[in-house]
C-alpha cells in the first residue's frame, strides 16, 4: 500500500508539473482560456490569475515529487481542484444548454493544460485527482519523502525519518 | 490538522510569490497591468445560454446561426465594418490585393498562423504587439482596405486585434474590416491556405 501511495503522489506531482508547464509556456493562450470563465472583470486580476497559476501548479507538483510539505501541498491542490471542477461543470452545462447537445458530448479546452477534451472525462479525472490529494492529506505517500512535514510533530518526525531512511 | 493548514498556507504564500517572480522573469510572461482584451463586452456564455436556449434536432445549426448574428451585431456595435465571405473572396481576387492595397491580417497566434493562413496575410497577435507592429503597421498604412480575421465562430481575436490597430496604432477605422466568418468560412469554401511564414510559397487546401 505504501508503494501505491508513493506512486499516487508522484503521478499527482508529475501531472501538475506537466499541466502547469504547458500553460506557463503559452501564457497568452491560457489568459484567453481563463477569460472564458467570466470569473473576474478586472484585467489586473485576470492577468494575475493567468500569470501565476501555471507556475504555482509547477511548484506544487515539484513539492509532491520531492515529498516536501506533502499534506499541506495536497490541501492546496484540493483547494484548487474543487473550485476549478465546479467552474468547468458550470461552463459545460452552459455550453450544453447553448448548443442543445448532451452533456457528455460537450467538448472544449478547459484551460487545464490538456487541450480540447470531453468534459465528462475531465470531470472524472479531476474527481480522481481530488481523491488522491485527499488520500495524501490523510497521511499516505510518506515513504521516499525528503521532508514530509514542514511543521513536524514529534510523532510525524520519527515516522518521516523512518520513511526516508527506509 | 492545524499544522497541515499552517503548512498549506506556507506552500500557498511561497508558491504564489515564486509564481509571480517567474512570470516577471519569463520572456513570455504577462504584463499584469495591461488590458489584453480592449473593448471586450461580450456577454458571458452562461448569460447567452440562458437568453438563447436551443433544444432538439438542428439545434446546433440554429445556435451557430444565432451566434454569427450576435457576432455581427457586436462588431457593428463597436463601430467595425463587417466583411462576409462573399466580400472577402471579392477582395482576395481584387487586383489591388497583389499591389498591397488590400491586405489581410491574421490575428491568431504563431502556431495557428503557421499551420495555415490566408495566402499573403500578415500575422498580428495582439497579445504581443511589439513583435508584429514593425511589419504590420506600414502595410496597414499603405493599404486602402485591411481585413482582420481569426478562426470565426466564437473567436474574438480579430476584434481585439482590430481594436488595437484602430485605437493604439492609429489605423483609420474606415479602412478596417473584420471577417466575421473567419478561417472556418474560408476553409468551408475550400480556398487555399498558405503554410509557414508569409509568402512561403507553400500551400495546402483546407481539410474537410
Amino acid at each position: 500500500m505504501d508503494a501505491i501511495a508513493v506512486l499516487a503522489r508522484w503521478v499527482l506531482g508529475a501531472l501538475f508539473v506537466y499541466m502547469g508547464l504547458k500553460k506557463a509556456l503559452n501564457p497568452a493562450e491560457f489568459l484567453n482560456l481563463v477569460r472564458q470563465y467570466d470569473m473576474v472583470s478586472s484585467p489586473f486580476l485576470l492577468n494575475s490569475i493567468a500569470a501565476a497559476l501555471p507556475w504555482f501548479e509547477v511548484f506544487c507538483g515539484l513539492l509532491l515529487l520531492a515529498g516536501v510539505a506533502v499534506r499541506g501541498t495536497a490541501v492546496v491542490l484540493v483547494a484548487m481542484l474543487v473550485p476549478f471542477t465546479l467552474l468547468i461543470l458550470k461552463r459545460a452545462l452552459a455550453v450544453a444548454g447553448a448548443q442543445g447537445i448532451a452533456f457528455c458530448m460537450v467538448k472544449f479546452d478547459c484551460g487545464c493544460g490538456s487541450g480540447e477534451v470531453l468534459i465528462c472525462h475531465k470531470l472524472l479525472e479531476n474527481c480522481l485527482l481530488t481523491f488522491l490529494a485527499c488520500w495524501l492529506i490523510a497521511g499516505a505517500g510518506r515513504k521516499l519523502s525528503m521532508r514530509f512535514s514542514l511543521v513536524p510533530s514529534p510523532v510525524s518526525t520519527q515516522v518521516s525519518e523512518a520513511g526516508f531512511s527506509g | 490538522m492545524k499544522k497541515v493548514l499552517v503548512e498549506a498556507a506556507l506552500v500557498a504564500i511561497t508558491g504564489a510569490a515564486l509564481a509571480f517572480v517567474t512570470n516577471a522573469l519569463s520572456s513570455r510572461g504577462l504584463k499584469l497591468t495591461r488590458n489584453y482584451f480592449p473593448g471586450a463586452n461580450r456577454p458571458s456564455l452562461t448569460a447567452r445560454a440562458a437568453n438563447n436556449p436551443v433544444r432538439g434536432a438542428g439545434g446546433t445549426n440554429l445556435a451557430t446561426a444565432s451566434a454569427e448574428q450576435d457576432t455581427i451585431a457586436r462588431l457593428r456595435g463597436k463601430g467595425f465594418q463587417v466583411a462576409d465571405g462573399e466580400k472577402v473572396l471579392a477582395l482576395f481576387h481584387d487586383p489591388r490585393y497583389e499591389q498591397g492595397l488590400i491586405i489581410f491580417v491574421d490575428a491568431r497566434n504563431e502556431d495557428h498562423y503557421k499551420h495555415g493562413h490566408i495566402p499573403g496575410a500578415y500575422q498580428f497577435d495582439h497579445m504581443y504587439p511589439e513583435r508584429y507592429l514593425g511589419a504590420v503597421l506600414p502595410a496597414c498604412n499603405a493599404a486602402q482596405q485591411v481585413i482582420v480575421y481569426c478562426d470565426g465562430g466564437d473567436c474574438e481575436l480579430s476584434e481585439f486585434a482590430a481594436e488595437f490597430l484602430r485605437s493604439s496604432a492609429g489605423v483609420a477605422n474606415d479602412k478596417l474590416f473584420v471577417f466575421s466568418g473567419g478561417l472556418k468560412e474560408w476553409e468551408r469554401r475550400q480556398l487555399p491556405l498558405e503554410i509557414g511564414e508569409r509568402k512561403s510559397g507553400q500551400f495546402r487546401t483546407a481539410s474537410k
